[in-house]
């Protein structure tokens, strides 16, 4: 029941975030089945999503460029060990953007990544960390914020749309 | 959008040597990476570019800048004040990046973009030797092959990355042969020119004497 009521508040937050046609959803298991990050995404239109390969820097860094032309990327990584691997287009390149440009660009995107179960499964060490902290300390612009409980995450995901709208970016960690 | 401006090498050049002097006088407290050697090359590719298409470059994105219609008064001044590692103008569509190889996804994004709003510009990325074995290259180059994306990359060859000899490290011990016998002719995504260059990395390859900040 507990699952169900989760799923059901982050679908709300993505068809929220779908109802605006800039938003495009970038990332693995967009359009296929495979990661828990696919079950919300149900109400999403199939002409919203892009499902990308393995390459999560490219993915970070194909999202600035979308941003950069008028598109509102949600960026996708289904758990934040995957996310460890976009490091240089998220550090150096989406959050520094703005100040090296003195604000000629200003890339809006939403990182929606999560903090993978450890009940009742537990995937190891390398599929359930939670690196929220460490990377608070590398950001100038990009705001984190953690989705700790399910009413959270509508009202959290239409605060980071709302700042992709005024062209700064949002990681949105689900950690619940 | 206003033609882009046609440079002869001579002006490029005169260009970087107003800065050099700018620069050895201890007035840019910011390194400077000048350009030289590829003004002919460059003067080349950019007859193909237009106006409205975009260009993505580096760290050494004078030339470049100047090429795509950049002011020229405004480019110097951004360089004396500090900023010739970070050049952008959303004006010309220039953007630019100081990480090796952090522009080729975001002019995958770009290009994206444009196919998606059916429009019918470009987006050229420029990078170096050592950019050109990176991996994020060659993912880039995969998908903009792959979807058929309006993206170029132009690898400017001069054989070294700083002062490494970028062939070496990858073991081989002649980077022209490897990248003209291979990546040239990889796809029809590439472009590439083998070049000398005629400035040290960065800098302008003598002492600067700077005045100690906040002493009169």
């Amino acid at each position: 029941m507990k699952m169900l009521e989760k799923l059901s508040a982050l679908e709300d937050a993505m068809n929220m975030l779908s109802s605006n046609a800039r938003v495009i959803f970038v990332g693995q298991n967009v359009v296929y089945p495979g990661a828990a990050t696919f079950k919300a995404l149900a109400g999403v239109p199939e002409a919203q999503r892009v499902e990308f390969p393995v390459a999560e820097d490219m993915q970070m860094g194909f999202c600035i460029g979308l941003s950069l032309l008028g598109y509102i990327p949600v960026c996708i990584y289904p758990r934040f060990d995957f996310l460890v691997l976009a490091m240089n287009q998220l550090v150096n390149h989406l959050d520094k953007l703005r100040t090296a440009s003195q604000d000629a660009w200003k890339p809006g995107v939403i990182i929606r990544t999560r903090v993978g179960a450890k009940r009742p499964l537990d995937a190891g060490p390398q599929h359930t960390q939670d690196h929220t902290v460490a990377l608070c300390s590398m950001f100038q612009s990009v705001k984190v914020v953690s989705i700790y409980s399910d009413y959270q995450a509508f009202a959290t995901y239409s605060g980071a749309l709302d700042r992709a709208e005024r062209g700064y970016s949002s990681v949105v960690v689900e950690a619940m | 959008m206003k033609s882009l401006p046609t440079y002869t090498p001579g002006q490029l050049i005169a260009f970087e040597k107003e800065i050099e002097a700018v620069f050895l006088a201890g007035k840019i407290r910011a390194p400077v990476h000048f350009s030289g050697g590829n003004e002919q090359q460059l003067i080349d590719i950019f007859s193909d570019i237009k106006p409205e298409d975009w260009v993505l470059s580096t760290w050494r994105s004078h030339y470049h800048a100047l090429l795509k219609g950049v002011d020229p008064t405004w480019l110097r001044q951004e360089i004396i004040q500090g900023r010739s590692m970070y050049v952008h103008s959303k004006e010309h569509r220039f953007l630019t990046s100081s990480i090796a190889g952090g522009i080729l996804p975001i002019g995958l994004g770009l290009a994206q973009a444009l196919e998606w709003k059916n429009r019918p510009d470009h987006v050229w990325c420029f990078v170096g030797d050592m950019t050109a074995r990176m991996g994020i290259l060659h993912e880039c180059l995969s998908y903009a092959e792959g979807h058929g994306m309006p993206l170029t990359v132009v690898i400017e060859d001069n054989g070294l990355s700083t002062n490494t000899p970028t062939g070496k490290t990858w073991g081989s011990w002649d980077a022209a042969s490897v990248h003209e016998g291979r990546l040239k002719t990889i796809n029809t995504y590439i472009m590439y020119y083998r070049y000398e260059r005629t400035m040290p990395h960065v800098g302008a390859g003598q002492w600067v004497d700077f005045e100690p900040v906040g002493l009169v």
